[in-house]
């Protein structure tokens, strides 16, 4: 079957605005997008810039909008998309570097801000042991890959840039939900901000770009309530 | 990150707590006002039955609460609409004062109007 690609392509250190360029490709069903974005990198537009790493869903690098859906291009079939024409863009709410890569560095100073560490005062006899039913509070937590995908989705990050965003919530809810972690409050203080948790209104945006299938809004109402008890 | 202290004990959570208590409050009260009003002929909307009913104290709470309750609701739900958007400072800082101006001129409308009887 023959699908057409419609490809936003911008050059920062050139380019006034963006603009689009088309791409007929004869692919199969079962194809990957990313397949095709190589396909067409390698057959017809050799300066055509995208990430990828590892191609198989788990460095989250190639993060993108198929038909104003945040996906991953690696884990997209051409079957799932059901379009002869596939309209792909950078991620949203992001400054774009080159076509399709967008500048992640506000994304990463985001995250670093709710301490993505596990905080521990002493060393532990031997190792740290955590209960099953401990670790199934984060059972979902650590999936994220940090595509970036649900931030770049989330309109209260489009209206306001100083939101820290679902990716760092997910990452704060991790460590502060933890049993392991000894400092918790460290992880919770640092999203109760104007521009923190509170900032969140369940749009469930983030949910559905999700490309690991994490709850983020589900997570997101557990810090929220885990600040109420902390402050009552 | 931006300002952060404009709720009580510098945290966000009682804020967002109050926000939904006096939600479930309003609509309890709302509906009961909206029955009272507009569905019960007798003791309806009529002057006379206005008089009567608030000559009664613990009418005069439950409209004085809903004041109360009403205005914070509606303006921190504002503040909520406006911090969503990244703005300079002394911009989020004048419309706080003129929402909270607004929101004392309106407790003092209600009130007046509730003590008035």
């Amino acid at each position: 079957m023959q699908v057409t690609f419609s490809i936003q392509r911008y050059d920062s250190s050139k380019d006034k605005k963006p603009y689009r360029q088309e791409f007929k490709l004869d692919v199969e069903p079962t194809d990957r997008i990313l397949d095709c974005l190589d396909r067409i990198k390698w057959d017809f537009e050799g300066s055509l810039t995208y990430r990828r790493s590892c191609s198989h869903g788990i460095c989250g690098s190639d993060a993108i909008n198929i038909n104003g859906k945040n996906m991953l291009a690696c884990q997209v079939l051409i079957q799932d998309i059901k379009k002869k024409r596939i309209k792909i863009d950078p991620i949203p709410g992001m400054p774009i570097i080159k076509d399709l890569v967008v500048d992640t560095t506000d994304f990463f100073a985001k995250y670093e801000v709710v301490k993505p560490y596990l905080i521990a005062k002493n060393p532990p006899p031997k190792e740290r042991f955590q209960s099953v039913a401990d670790r199934a509070l984060i059972d979902e937590a650590v999936n994220c890959i940090l595509c970036g995908a649900c931030t770049s989705s989330c309109p209260s990050m489009w209206g306001n840039p100083n939101y820290l965003g679902p990716a760092a919530m997910l990452k704060a809810y991790r460590f502060a939900f933890d049993s392991r972690d000894e400092a918790p409050a460290e992880h919770l203080e640092a999203i109760d901000t104007s521009d923190g948790v509170w900032r969140c209104h369940t749009i469930f945006n983030c949910v559905e770009a999700c490309p690991k299938e994490i709850n983020l809004t589900w997570h997101i109402s557990q810090l929220k309530k885990k600040m109420v008890e902390r402050e009552l | 990150m931006s300002y952060k202290h404009l709720g009580s004990r510098n945290s966000g959570a009682p804020g967002w707590l109050f926000q939904r208590i006096t939600g479930i409050v309003l609509i309890v009260a709302m509906v009961g006002h909206y029955i009272l009003m507009h569905y019960t002929p007798t003791s309806g909307h009529s002057f006379a039955s206005t008089f009567e009913r608030m000559q009664n104290p613990l009418w005069k709470v439950f409209y004085l609460s809903f004041v109360v309750v009403g205005i914070y609701h509606g303006l921190n739900g504002v503040w909520g609409v406006v911090r969503d958007f990244k703005m300079k400072r002394w911009l989020s800082m004048t419309i706080l004062g003129a929402m909270i101006i607004l929101g004392i001129a309106f407790a003092v409308f209600g009130f007046m109007n509730v003590l008035v009887f």
